[in-house]
């Protein structure tokens, strides 16, 4: 069939009319390309982004029967959408259309009209060439599946599965323990309310009681296979291995809370375990437990040392909600009893939310002595240290608490691997995007929430797990279908040697391999088109449809001829 | 379409704009209703954003592209929202949107009625840094790049002189001087508040001689100066001059104590503004005079450690009351209380405040139109009974970004999905 492709050279009003001359573009484009098999509609037009612009090109697609068309303008930044949807309301395959820039390229840098008019030849030339070899891409449409996995059973998770869960919305939430809340359970208050164990109680009671939530305790993730919209899981119970379940759903949320790290590890503590030293969580659950702080005498102390930050240089990250907690506890001892004499050591505040300073001004109300430090050690349950003017002290106490760094919690590693999320340096899972996209991750519909991503407090666990719910939400409507990314990349079977490069090269984990054929396969529905695995073949069988080495060539080739 | 599945945002920075996109990809109607010609707020006044010190346009421009190329979004720019009535599910709003002068479908952005233009006044978007024409756009870059008319100022609206100069220039007959302020009704069932916040007006503070000295800049400013599409191209020299610094100090808390708070950005910022400052002139000295660094979450601190003491060096100092700024037509010299508990000065050529983000102007007027509550800082509140709410204290209204309290792109990205999961709640079930 003879190929009939419309070529239209926008003159943007003097933007580039006046700078390059259109009609000898045109003629010499015309003249160039007009074969047997190939025949060329030039053009012009005074602004072919106006409604009259449009226009006039849906006609000439439509009356002119087009099979190809080449768009001369500005930059495709600023009008390539337009020009795509043009073709969208006509027959022509929007990917068989091809923008060239001959504004900021030619007309807006050239001073030299003979020299602009021929380079804008040349582009157009080339994007000629391309577009004969561009082929029709089709958007495929694929059922989804709206219900959620949620995996731990700590605060995010449980507010993550409450927002979701609706009548056209399952959700499945697993924890590997046999108890829900994570770690907020043994928090006597909640900073910055003065909700504590009740509120979280409340919100475990939410979850157990809604119909739409299903909730498997001492449950593991075993496998997951999928896309965002469809991902089929099997899960297993920690007790019994040979236990399992297997379920679909659209959706996964990471919700494994943390771990906190082991004190002794860094070299300026040094204790033993029956000193009076105890970890800030420690105390959180003597008085949640015990309804009083005591030493393990039974009496309550007398004089109590807090130390922040403890290991803060080695991790070289700030654990972001120690200051507030610790400043908690200084309070939980002085409600206790005024006389109790309270030291907190610190080296900076950190206190980011607006709410956070009043804590602040009540700790130094109460009578706590806040003390600024440079550096500290711990003996037993003497501390040391040097203040700000380099005077060393040492305090003997009769009871010491510290703040240990928040690290993953300790499935995480085996988690990545099963998720195939990428890990950050810190061991915590790696978002899609620190600033942008905090809570999306390399693949599409799998989603990390609360201190999974890294440390914070529980208002900031809860934040996260609505933002989660919102994306869900919006990207998976209850019997609506999505339109996955039709700029894919495929393997030619025939060629591939089946050397796995393109699997480790892919962020997004969307290459699979085939061991029965001993080839890489790419699932479509994963791919983001970001070529990574074609460069990274060997053997040249790996193409990314609309951006392959033939239409790229041809392309470079006719401009530069 | 059911109109009380529609959505009103206000404000189109980071916060508002990925609200907006979520929630169009229902399918539902979205007004984003912006104050400014431009859209993408203060994100879009760096150059580049912390802690990957990645180009904040190329983290922005997309979102910004997206938003006006939405079919189910409707951008409102030079508007504000006059009055809101009614209840969750159905809110009747008012916007007054004022008369842009320029045509958004004929205008292509050449920028040939500029250089014609006779007038020429302080560009505030640039900090006052430089000038602009009374036609013109904030920058360049701007979206939509589409320039509007400043009626105070230009001739023809003025009446000081004739002029018609933009219109001549113009060949697509994009500008009407004829265009009209309107009152657009519409009905929504939700609205997102992301109206940011401003900057704490450093000159309330004498102490520290803003607006005395040349030298002496707002964190803001010095972001502008940075920007390579900014007032100076990016090159560092002091305002009026053409001497570039060879020190520098970084003065960080500045209005922290008057406000109350911590802003929890501004020792991030000045890492990053320090870094910046070695970069462009690695033989100027930079000095961060601070009390505490709060660099919370488990990027931030490997951020500054990169930069703190290595390419600036630290001072701490005791007193923030104790903290003075000198300065005569040559020098700037600061005198503080060390850590030791002496008194000590230092001269530098620029000093850069770390200024508080504090509450927007107009927030109380939002409070009061929409029926929500302010907390003691005049920032809008959420609902203090919940833990981690966006919600505000009426239902319906949501609360998103730095309109709740100083923060971060990362957690004004998470509130605005958080606001649009709050949002789904009330309009879909
Ligand atoms: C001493 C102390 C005091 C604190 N005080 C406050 C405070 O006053 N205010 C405040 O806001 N924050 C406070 N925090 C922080 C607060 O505890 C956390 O923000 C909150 O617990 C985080 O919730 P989460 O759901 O992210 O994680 P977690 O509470 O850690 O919950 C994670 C859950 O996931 C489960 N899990 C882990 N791995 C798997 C797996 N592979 N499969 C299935 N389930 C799994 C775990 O068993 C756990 O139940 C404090 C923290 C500490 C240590
Ligand atoms: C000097 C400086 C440097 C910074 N650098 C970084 C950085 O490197 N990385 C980082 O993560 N964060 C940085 N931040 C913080 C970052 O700017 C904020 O987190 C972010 O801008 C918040 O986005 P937002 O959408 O909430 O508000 P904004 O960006 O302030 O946007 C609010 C929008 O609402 C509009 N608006 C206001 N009132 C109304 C009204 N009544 N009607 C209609 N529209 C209205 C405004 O014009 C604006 O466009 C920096 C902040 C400062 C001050
Ligand atoms: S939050 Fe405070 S105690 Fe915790 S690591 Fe950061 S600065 Fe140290
Ligand atoms: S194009 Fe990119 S996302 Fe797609 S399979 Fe190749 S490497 Fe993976
Ligand atoms: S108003 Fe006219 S001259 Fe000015 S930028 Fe728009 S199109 Fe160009
Ligand atoms: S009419 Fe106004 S905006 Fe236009 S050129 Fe004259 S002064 Fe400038
Ligand atoms: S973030 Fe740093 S500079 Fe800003 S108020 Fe807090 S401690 Fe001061």
């Amino acid at each position: 069939m003879k190929k009939k492709i419309g070529v239209y050279v926008c003159e943007c009003g003097p933007n580039i009319a006046d700078k390059v001359d259109i009609d000898k573009i045109i003629e010499t484009v015309v003249a160039a390309n007009n074969s047997e098999n190939v025949e060329i509609i030039g053009d012009r037009h005074k602004l072919l982004c106006s409604a009259a612009g449009k226009v006039f090109l849906e006609e000439e697609i439509k009356n002119k029967e087009l099979t190809h068309m080449v768009v001369a303008a500005c930059s495709p930044r600023d009008h390539n959408s337009t020009f795509i949807n043009v073709c969208k309301k006509t027959e022509l395959n929007p990917y068989l259309y091809k923008m060239v820039n001959i504004r900021e390229h030619c007309a807006w840098i050239i001073p030299d009209k003979d020299k602009a008019t021929n380079k804008a030849i040349e582009y157009i030339q080339g994007g000629v060439a391309r577009v004969q070899y561009q082929t029709e891409l089709i958007e495929k449409k694929l059922d989804t599946n709206p219900d959620v996995l949620v995996i731990g059973g700590g605060i995010a998770g449980i507010e993550a599965a409450i927002s979701l869960a609706g009548k056209k919305r399952k959700v499945t939430l697993i924890e590997r323990s046999a108890v829900l809340g994570g770690k907020s359970v043994f928090l006597k208050e909640l900073l910055p309310s003065q909700a504590g164990k009740e509120y979280i109680n409340k919100r475990i009671k939410d979850l157990t009681d809604n119909e739409n939530i299903q909730v498997f305790l001492n449950t593991e993730i075993e496998k997951i296979i999928g896309f965002l919209g469809n991902f089929e899981i099997i899960l297993s119970d920690v007790t019994n291995k040979d236990k399992k379940t297997e379920i679909k759903t659209g959706a996964t949320i990471v919700a494994t809370g943390f771990g906190l790290s082991d004190v002794t590890e860094f070299s300026n503590i040094n204790y033993d375990t029956k000193d009076e030293v105890y970890t800030s969580l420690e105390i959180e659950k003597m008085l949640s437990e015990k309804g009083k702080l005591k030493l393990s005498s039974g009496v309550p102390p007398k004089k109590v040392g807090l130390i922040h930050c403890v290991g803060r240089d080695e991790k070289k990250y700030c654990s972001q909600i120690c200051c507030n907690y610790m400043m908690k506890i200084a309070n939980y001892f002085k409600k206790q009893s005024a006389k109790i004499e309270v030291k907190e050591f610190y080296k900076d505040l950190c206190l980011p939310h607006k709410d956070d300073q009043k804590l602040f001004n009540l700790t130094k109300k109460n009578g706590v002595d806040l003390v600024r430090i440079k550096e500290v050690s711990l003996n037993g349950t003497k501390i040391k240290y040097s203040r700000i003017d380099g005077t060393i002290e040492e305090n003997e106490f009769d009871m010491v608490v510290v703040a240990p760094p928040i690290i993953p919690s300790d499935s995480t590693k085996n988690l990545s691997e099963i998720l195939d999320i990428p890990l950050d340096e810190f061991g915590f899972f790696q978002e899609a995007h620190l600033s942008t996209n905090p809570v999306g991750t390399s693949t599409d519909g799998i989603f990390i929430i609360g201190n999974a991503q890294g440390p914070r407090g529980i208002s900031n666990s809860i934040l996260m797990a609505h933002a989660a719910s919102g994306q869900i939400r919006t990207q998976l409507i209850p019997g609506e279908q999505i339109v996955p990314e039709v700029k894919v990349s495929e393997v030619l079977e025939a060629f591939c040697m089946g050397c796995k490069n393109c699997i480790d090269v892919c962020c997004y984990g969307a290459i699979y391999f085939d061991e029965i054929k001993g080839i890489s396969v790419v699932n479509e529905a994963i791919c983001r088109g970001c070529g990574n695995c074609v460069a990274s073949c060997p053997s040249g069988s790996i193409r990314l449809k609309h951006f392959t080495n033939e239409q790229i060539y041809q392309e470079v080739i006719e401009a530069l001829k | 379409m059911d109109q009380q599945k529609n959505v009103l945002v206000i404000g189109a920075g980071i916060a508002g704009m990925k609200a907006c996109l979520l929630l169009a990809k229902t399918g539902k109607q979205v007004y984003l209703v912006e104050k400014l010609p431009i859209i993408g707020g203060k994100t879009i006044k760096n150059e580049e954003s912390f802690p990957n010190l990645e180009c904040s346009t190329c983290m922005v421009a997309p979102v910004q592209q997206e938003i006006l190329q939405h079919p189910n979004i409707k951008t409102l720019t030079l508007s504000e929202v006059e009055k809101i009535e009614g209840d969750i599910g159905n809110f009747t709003i008012i916007i007054n949107k004022k008369a842009r002068y320029v045509s958004d479908t004929d205008c292509i952005g050449c920028d040939m009625c500029f250089d014609p233009c006779p007038v020429s006044i302080s560009n505030e978007w640039e900090e006052n840094l430089m000038n602009k024409k009374a036609i013109y756009v904030p920058c360049s870059g701007s979206l939509p790049n589409v320039p509007t008319i400043d009626t105070e100022h230009c001739y023809h609206f003025n009446g000081k002189q004739e002029c018609n100069a933009c219109v001549e220039a113009c060949m697509f007959e994009a500008i009407n001087f004829d265009d009209k302020d309107e009152k657009v009704e519409i009905q929504v069932g939700a609205v997102i508040i992301a109206t940011g916040s401003d900057i704490y007006d450093v000159s309330l503070l004498p102490q520290f001689g803003y607006g005395k000295h040349p030298g002496i800049y707002t964190s803001m400013e010095f972001e502008r100066l940075f920007a390579s599409n900014g007032p100076t191209s990016g090159e560092l020299t002091i305002r009026n001059s053409e001497k570039t610094p060879k020190s520098i100090a970084i003065i960080h808390c500045v209005g922290r104590k008057e406000q109350d708070y911590c802003s929890g950005i501004c020792c991030m910022y000045s890492a990053k503004h320090a870094h910046f400052i070695k970069h462009k002139l690695p033989d100027t000295k930079i000095y961060n005079f601070y009390r505490d660094i709060c660099v919370p979450g488990k990027t931030y601190q490997k951020f500054v450690e990169k930069i703190n003491d290595i390419e600036t060096q630290m001072i701490y100092h005791n007193s923030m009351d104790e903290l003075n700024i000198l300065h005569n037509e040559n020098e700037i010299t600061i005198e503080y209380i060390t850590g030791k508990s002496k008194k000590e000065t230092l001269t530098v050529d620029m000093v850069i405040l770390a200024s508080a983000l504090n509450p927007g102007k107009d927030f109380s007027d939002i409070s009061k139109m929409a029926k929500i509550d302010l907390d003691k800082n005049g920032f809008f509140i959420t609902n203090q009974e919940k833990v981690g709410s966006v919600e505000s204290t009426k239902p319906g209204i949501f609360i998103a970004g730095c309109a709740e309290g100083p923060k971060d792109v990362q957690t004004s990205v998470i509130q605005a999905e958080a606001a649009v999961s709050g949002v789904m709640s009330c309009l879909d079930s």
